[in-house]
């Protein structure tokens, strides 16, 4: 018993790295290539920098005030489109109507002729 | 080779079965040409041409109010597939010729057509007409068509769909048009009449 205690006491024991050790590590670390930032890393990268911050948010503003008048500007159309399609339906059905009550009238008008002798 | 044609047979049957019962009225079509009456804007001195097809009477209902006449109008083109009308009002007689009246009444004598009502005056040069066009098994209304003209004024209108027709000649009135003192229960009652007047 007292020999293994003796045997991991001694593997387990502290010991000092060998001379140059931390420095050869930090020389590897600096030899490796650093992974390439993504495209959100870039952007917030963009931000942080002072200089581009506004005209960052300037881009970002314009962008989103041309999605909002073209889509507007599709509303309007479609609008339009709508306003127009629905005077015609109703111009249709008022002609329609109209024309369908003179035929009756007419027929009306016909039976109630004397009949020709 | 015996089987290809027996199987070759069983499609071309099936293929008819299938088209004269998902379409009853194939041969039937309710829409007129009467773009032939295109020339006469020219000569006239009001045109109203309207021509609505199934995608644009999809469009214009989502647009019409759920209120009175609006309602009633949404409710009429809900099932419709397409309307037109071409109406022209002349300034003087003989703008137009029996040959352009005649050339949309004889596509109203293809199968399906039905005269509903019928009027002519030899005296006023006035002709009135309605057309139905009904689903030969089912009797459903596919179509309708209407030729009103007087010396001075020539109207089509084409209606492709199931049209109440009551709904619609009841929408007179209603849509800023003065109602006239009609008794139309006792004129729909006479479905297929024709009326010559002779004077």
């Amino acid at each position: 018993m007292k020999d293994l205690e003796n045997d991991l006491r001694k593997a387990l024991e502290r010991r000092e790295p060998p001379a140059g050790f931390a420095e050869r590590v930090l020389a590897q670390l600096e030899l490796a290539p650093t992974p390439k930032p993504g495209w959100r890393e870039a952007l917030i990268s963009l931000v942080r920098v002072p200089s581009l911050r506004w005209a960052t948010a300037g881009v970002v503003a314009c962008l989103l005030l041309t999605l909002g008048a073209l889509h507007y500007r599709r509303v309007q159309l479609e609008r339009a489109a709508g306003e127009a399609a629905k005077a015609q339906v109703m111009q249709a059905l008022r002609i329609a109507s109209k024309k369908l009550n003179v035929t009756w009238r007419k027929v009306q008008e016909a039976d109630r002729r004397p009949p020709r002798t | 080779m015996k089987n290809l044609i027996k199987a070759g047979t069983l499609i071309g049957a099936l293929l008819v079965l299938v088209m004269s019962t998902s379409q009853p009225a194939f041969g039937q079509n309710p829409r007129l040409k009467i773009n032939n009456l295109e020339k006469l804007s020219s000569k006239a001195a009001e045109v109203v041409d309207v021509t609505l097809d199934e995608s644009m009477l999809k469009l214009a209902s989502k647009f019409l109010a759920a209120e009175r006449d609006e309602a009633e109008a949404r409710e009429l083109i809900k099932d419709l597939k397409g309307v037109y009308v071409k109406s022209f009002e002349f300034d003087k007689e003989g703008e137009y010729s029996q040959e352009d009246v005649e050339a949309i009444r004889s596509q109203l004598t293809a199968p399906g057509w039905t005269k509903v009502v019928g009027v002519r005056s030899k005296h006023d040069g006035d002709v009135a007409e309605v057309y139905l066009m009904t689903e030969s098994n089912t009797r459903n209304i596919l179509g309708l068509a209407i030729i009103a003209a007087d010396p001075e004024t020539l109207t089509v209108v084409n209606i492709i769909g199931p049209i109440d027709v009551d709904k619609l000649s009841a929408l007179e009135g209603k849509m800023g048009i003065p109602r006239l003192d009609l008794e139309k229960g006792k004129a729909s009652k006479k479905p297929a009449a024709s009326h010559d007047e002779k004077k």
